[in-house]
């Protein structure tokens, strides 16, 4: 398991590097969004303020960010479960451009396809550390505050060394959590033999 | 008689100690866990987890920014007066939400199910949600869950009935099948605390399995033998599955195994589930008469665990 310390904009050669299991964190911008701006982007054409070709690095994440006299203040900070924006993961590589999308769980075989086919990674926290993550963190601005409200809007954050993240799906299009996937259903059918549970039980149908 | 003031005043407190300090049984259960887990990727999710959460405690800070649904679970002294009648836990804990949304002790997250529309203080129609037990004395004692939406929304919920002849093992295998499942990837943030209802019409069911994860003690025991029995079992062979912290891999999958059961219907055995976030919060006041307000390292609420 080899650990990276990369910088936005992110290039394909350093994400190429990375492999399922390693440790990466980031520096530079990256910016943030949850459902509402991707229904509105991917399903109804808005179109992004900002280069995302540039700011390549996306956070799935809502943020708790409150106005203190006029400063954005970040009060809290975990990334939030990626596999349901699985129907705009392929979009988000594709159109949008990004090398590198964080989010909790992983994403879905489309995602999959599409990060390999245009090199880009999915990388998942390493916990939850919401006091940890917002002190690497500085709000930079903000896009579409009014239209999606503050949890759901284009949050534009400075990173500092922002992780320890887990590269989860990498650019060959591998899922950690596939590997994973196999060593528990290889632990299932010792733990059922011990609880006494047969391989080929099937519930009586009631409906 | 118990002031509305005194009341707002410890049910806002309860909310902000839920969002903000995570209970000691809770904590007790992180570092059992980092002593004896093998991989250093879990371990490490674990250990950057209890830091955040002791620093949460410390600072005021929220422990994970999805402070989720905002539920109240109350036991009623069948003696208690309110100033304004009981409706008072109410209105008074509606208050409450409002002020610690506004205050950021709460994330406004609840909105409308099909208009997103998004009220900004977690108050809408039946949210927040109440639970009630009339039990002897004079005081109302309140828990506050705020229940995380990984936990909820993403497989930690799950219920199925079983026919009698499948009994047992049919509860087992749906438990076992079903937290693999949700834990994938650590939708749900394992290691869960992980609540088992038996029997009972769904909602019964369902319900029991939600206070078994989120209202008993890590480390408490079912009285009854046969239903201990279970749980174990299910503690056991779960921690054996590899899931490990955030689903990376590892020993520890489940802090623990919670069940609860009521009497059920001859043609079938409702079963559910319903895991609680490692990061399992509560808090539980207790206020008196006399405007005493006592804290309560735990909810008691299932006489005596």
């Amino acid at each position: 398991m080899a650990e990276y310390h990369l910088k936005t904009p992110l290039q394909d050669e350093e994400i190429k590097d990375l492999k399922t299991g390693d440790k990466v964190y980031f520096s530079g911008e990256a910016w943030t969004c949850r459902s509402k701006l991707q229904k509105t982007v991917f399903d109804e054409g808005w179109k992004l303020p900002f280069d995302t070709r540039e700011k390549n690095l996306l956070i799935h994440v809502g943020p708790v960010i409150i106005d203190e006299g006029g400063n954005w203040k970040l009060v809290s900070f975990q990334p939030t479960s990626s596999i349901r924006f699985e129907k705009w993961g392929p979009a988000s590589v594709k159109d949008l451009g990004l090398k590198a999308i964080i989010g909790k769980t992983t994403m879905g075989k489309d995602s999959q396809e599409a990060m390999k086919k245009y090199c880009c990674i999915h990388a998942t926290p390493l916990g939850v550390t919401p006091t940890l993550f917002i002190e690497r963190i500085k709000v930079k601005e903000v896009h579409w505050l009014e239209e999606m409200g503050s949890i759901e809007a284009a949050w534009i954050l400075e990173l500092d060394e922002l992780g320890p993240f887990l590269v989860d799906i990498d650019c060959e299009g591998k899922n950690h959590f596939d590997h994973l996937d196999e060593k528990i259903a290889a632990n299932r059918r010792s733990v059922y033999q011990e609880m006494g549970i047969p391989e080929d039980f099937e519930y009586t149908r009631l409906y | 008689m118990i002031t509305q003031q005194v009341l707002g005043k410890a049910i806002f407190e309860t909310i902000k100690k839920a969002s903000c300090c995570i209970p000691g049984d809770i904590e007790e259960a992180f570092q059992d866990s980092i002593s004896r887990e093998s991989s250093s990727v879990s371990k490490m999710a674990l250990e950057a987890t209890l830091e955040s959460l002791q620093r949460s405690r410390e600072t005021s800070l929220l422990a994970c920014p999805d402070t989720g649904w905002p539920l109240f679970f109350v036991e009623v002294g069948d003696e208690a007066v309110v100033e304004g009648g009981l409706r008072v836990i109410e209105t008074a804990s509606k208050r409450a939400v409002e002020k610690a949304t506004h205050e950021g002790y709460l994330r406004a997250t609840m909105k409308h199910p099909l208009t997103g529309e998004d009220p900004g203080n977690n108050i809408g129609n039946n949210v927040p949600n109440f639970t009630y037990k009339f039990v002897p004395g004079d005081t109302i004692k309140l828990t506050f869950v705020p229940k995380g939406g990984g936990s909820e929304c993403f497989g930690g919920t799950r219920y199925q009935v079983m026919a009698f002849a499948d009994g047992l093992t049919a509860i087992k295998k749906f438990i076992v099948d079903a937290y693999i499942a949700a834990s994938r990837a650590g939708a749900i943030c394992p290691p869960s605390v992980l609540g088992v209802g038996i029997g009972g019409t769904s909602d019964i069911s369902t319900k029991l399995a939600k206070e078994a994860a989120a209202l008993r003690k890590v480390g408490s025991k079912n009285p009854e033998p046969e239903i201990a029995r279970i749980e174990e079992e299910l503690y056991e062979g779960i921690n054996r599955l590899g899931i490990g912290a955030m689903g990376s891999g590892g020993d520890v999958s489940v802090f623990d195994v919670n069940v609860e059961y009521a009497y059920t219907h001859l043609a079938g055995i409702a079963v559910a589930m319903n895991a609680n976030c490692f990061i399992a919060r509560r808090a539980t006041v207790e206020v008196d008469g006399k405007g005493n307000i006592k804290e309560h390292e735990s909810p008691n609420w299932f006489n005596g665990r």
